[in-house]
């Protein structure tokens, strides 16, 4: 069984503080993605799920057996490192089956497991390699293997794409997956990239400074962000927040444009930000004037900066804009796609 | 991509310069060992003996002492290097990986150790000897010489564990390894040329050393070769050409050491272990 369990956890070096009670429950099977910007302590956890760091406080139990005392190797579980970590005195095959060969299994037995998991990988042919002969994407693959052939309850993955380049990355992101479909093994993936969050995820564990901002979904955090920071961490180009107060029913930006809110904002505030994401402003007649700033077609999208209520705001439309810098379009927010946050606690507003 | 001729000719000609200075003394150490004594003072001096002869290796061979002292001495420098590889590796390790209290103090003194003057050591290492009752012995020599070469060869393989991705130990210790394990299995194979540069260091320095032989090592079943040679000067003559097929003699592993280390000392053994 595959289960995670984190409940609690601190971490701190000497008296920096780093993570401040984290907790996470990941069910056997699971996909879970951690994402956060540098700095949020998104490696430091994983590297306390795996046993290389020391954790301060709480508990982090794999399997329903709490491992805060166990070593690495009792821990059932695997790491791919951001840098691969191929050990370079050993060929590909030597790579994957030195944790078995450490365990003492017999020759025969490890060489069908490295041979399984070279199939499943398509690394037949480089077994006899070493890692100096192998291109990136086929070191991250051998990497791969060293942990499929283990057969752990649980992946750990630290940023495993990010020194590939940007096709590369998106081929080995829908590898990972399949892999994943195939074994059906619990897995935790690190990244700071929340595309690859949002793509790869069964469950999306959004951090920053040390906290949990968010779980859930990737739809979930995308349709119903719990604060100003997931809304704007999770989709690109980021929502547009404006600043306001809500009164009559209506949000009244900064320079006293209204936005009608579709029934939401029965109580008066003072003090809110109305996000918006690019593609739920609509272009069309009695919406609230936007002056052009810049237009970036992408082809199947075309973005546009524009100045609306007293502030820039990103639309993406699906319809070509033929509109130039200076010339005023008119953009209503969708009534049933917005969202509505407290300004001081950055906090979701419901209803 | 070839550099142009004149470059080439400039690298070629400095290079030619330095191993030709370099090579001199050995040069002119075969032809004097193979020279006649007579010969040897003859001015201006020649350059290939007039009647080559074996005879100062013969002389060295079989009426000195010279083949006691080279078994002497590579009993004593094979003991000290062994000694102070299997010190270095461990020590090194720990300043290379851990943190602990008091790290960098004991890094200075290690190197402190080795900044003291030979002169000012001898006094405090004879008494200690005599002391340990160890003068005149094997053990006392390969002691000696393991404290000689131990701190330079801490601070080179420290320097080598600490340029090999800490991301590979730890891979090793997910993998399932000891400490040991990960030390003997990924840390050493991988520091290979550092290893190779330590021993040779360790080995030519104790081969080579001549002060502390002549204080420490007083009978001929343990003086070593420098003693030896220096034992062909008596107070009247200096049997040259002895010296010279003694010093062909004593250089030998030397330069055999080197030749098949050589190929070792070149790096590249890291490549493909991260993006790199
Ligand atoms: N050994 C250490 N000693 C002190 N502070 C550390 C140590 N390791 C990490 N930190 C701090 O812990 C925090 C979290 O680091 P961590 O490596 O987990 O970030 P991350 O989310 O993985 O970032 P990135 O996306 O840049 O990899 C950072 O502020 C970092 O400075
Ligand atoms: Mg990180």
């Amino acid at each position: 069984m595959g289960t995670v369990t984190i409940d609690q956890v601190r971490k701190a070096y000497g008296t920096l503080e780093v993570l401040h009670g984290v907790n996470v429950n990941i069910a056997d099977g699971e996909f879970v993605v951690l994402v956060g910007p540098s700095g949020c302590g998104k490696s430091t956890l994983l590297r306390m799920i795996a046993g290389l760091e020391e954790i301060t406080s709480g508990t982090i139990s794999v399997g329903g057996r709490v491992v805060n005392d166990l070593r690495p190797k009792e821990r059932d579980i695997a790491m791919v490192f951001q840098s691969y970590a191929l050990y370079p005195h050993m060929t590909v095959a030597e790579n994957m089956g030195f944790s078995l060969k450490l365990a003492r299994a017999d020759k025969a037995e490890r060489q069908r497991r490295v041979a399984e998991a070279a199939r499943i990988l398509g690394l037949e042919s480089l077994l006899d390699r070493r890692p100096g002969q192998l291109s990136g994407g086929q070191r991250q693959r051998v990497a791969m293997g060293r942990s499929i052939v283990r057969d752990p309850a649980v992946f750990l993955f630290d940023e495993p794409l990010s020194n590939l380049d940007a096709k590369l990355r998106v081929q080995m992101r829908s590898e990972i997956k399949a892999l994943h479909q195939r074994l059906g093994t619990t897995t935790v993936y690190v990244t700071h990239d929340q595309i690859e969050a949002m793509t790869m995820a069964d469950r999306i564990v959004v951090m920053h400074g040390g906290r949990v901002e968010q779980i859930g979904t990737p739809l979930d955090l995308y349709d119903r962000p719990a604060n100003i920071f997931v809304a704007t961490f999770i989709g690109s180009p980021a929502m547009n927040i404006l600043e306001g107060r809500i009164s009559g029913g209506r949000f009244i930006a900064a320079d006293g444009s209204e936005v009608d809110l579709g029934g939401r904002g029965a109580t008066e505030r003072g003090h809110v930000l109305l996000g918006v994401r690019p593609e739920h402003l609509v272009p069309g007649p009695g919406g609230l004037p936007a002056q052009i700033i810049t237009v970036e077609p992408t082809g199947s999208e075309t973005h546009v900066t524009a100045r609306l209520g007293g502030q820039d705001v990103v639309g993406a439309f699906r319809e070509r804009i033929t509109g130039r810098p200076g010339d005023v379009l008119s953009l209503r927010p969708h009534p049933a796609a917005l969202h509505l946050f407290d300004a001081d606690t950055g906090e979701r507003l419901e209803a | 991509m070839r550099a142009p001729l004149s470059s080439r000719i400039v690298v070629y000609g400095f290079s030619a310069l330095l191993a030709a200075v370099c090579l001199f003394p050995f040069l002119w150490m075969i032809v004097s060992s193979l020279k006649e004594l007579r010969e040897l003072y003859t001015i201006p001096p020649s350059w290939i003996p007039q009647n080559p002869t074996l005879s100062n290796y013969a002389t060295v061979l079989f009426s000195s002492n010279i083949p006691r002292y080279f078994l002497n001495s590579v009993v004593i420098s094979l003991g000290s290097t062994a000694l102070s590889l299997a010190l270095a590796i461990f020590a090194s390790y720990g300043f290379a990986r851990f943190r602990f209290r008091g790290k960098a103090a004991a890094q200075s003194f290690v190197l402190v150790g080795q900044l003291l003057p030979t002169a000012a050591i001898i006094v405090p290492l004879f008494v200690t000897l005599r002391w340990l009752d160890l003068v005149n012995t094997y053990l006392g020599l390969i002691l000696v010489y393991m404290i000689i070469t131990l701190p330079l060869s801490v601070w080179m393989l420290t320097s080598y564990f600490k340029a090999i991705p800490v991301e590979l130990e730890e891979a090793a210790i997910i993998d399932g390894a000891s400490r040991m394990g990960v030390l003997f299995r990924i840390t050493l194979p991988l520091s290979l040329p550092g290893l190779v540069a330590v021993t040779v260091y360790a080995f030519v320095t104790t081969w080579n050393e001549f002060i502390f032989a002549l204080c420490f090592a007083t009978d001929s079943s343990v003086k070593t070769l420098p003693i030896g040679l220096a034992e062909f000067t008596t107070e009247f003559n200096t049997d040259w050409g002895a010296v010279m097929a003694a010093s062909m003699i004593m250089t030998l592993p030397v330069a055999l050491l080197f030749l098949s280390m050589q190929r070792l000392f070149i790096g590249g053994l890291m490549a493909g272990a991260t993006k790199g």
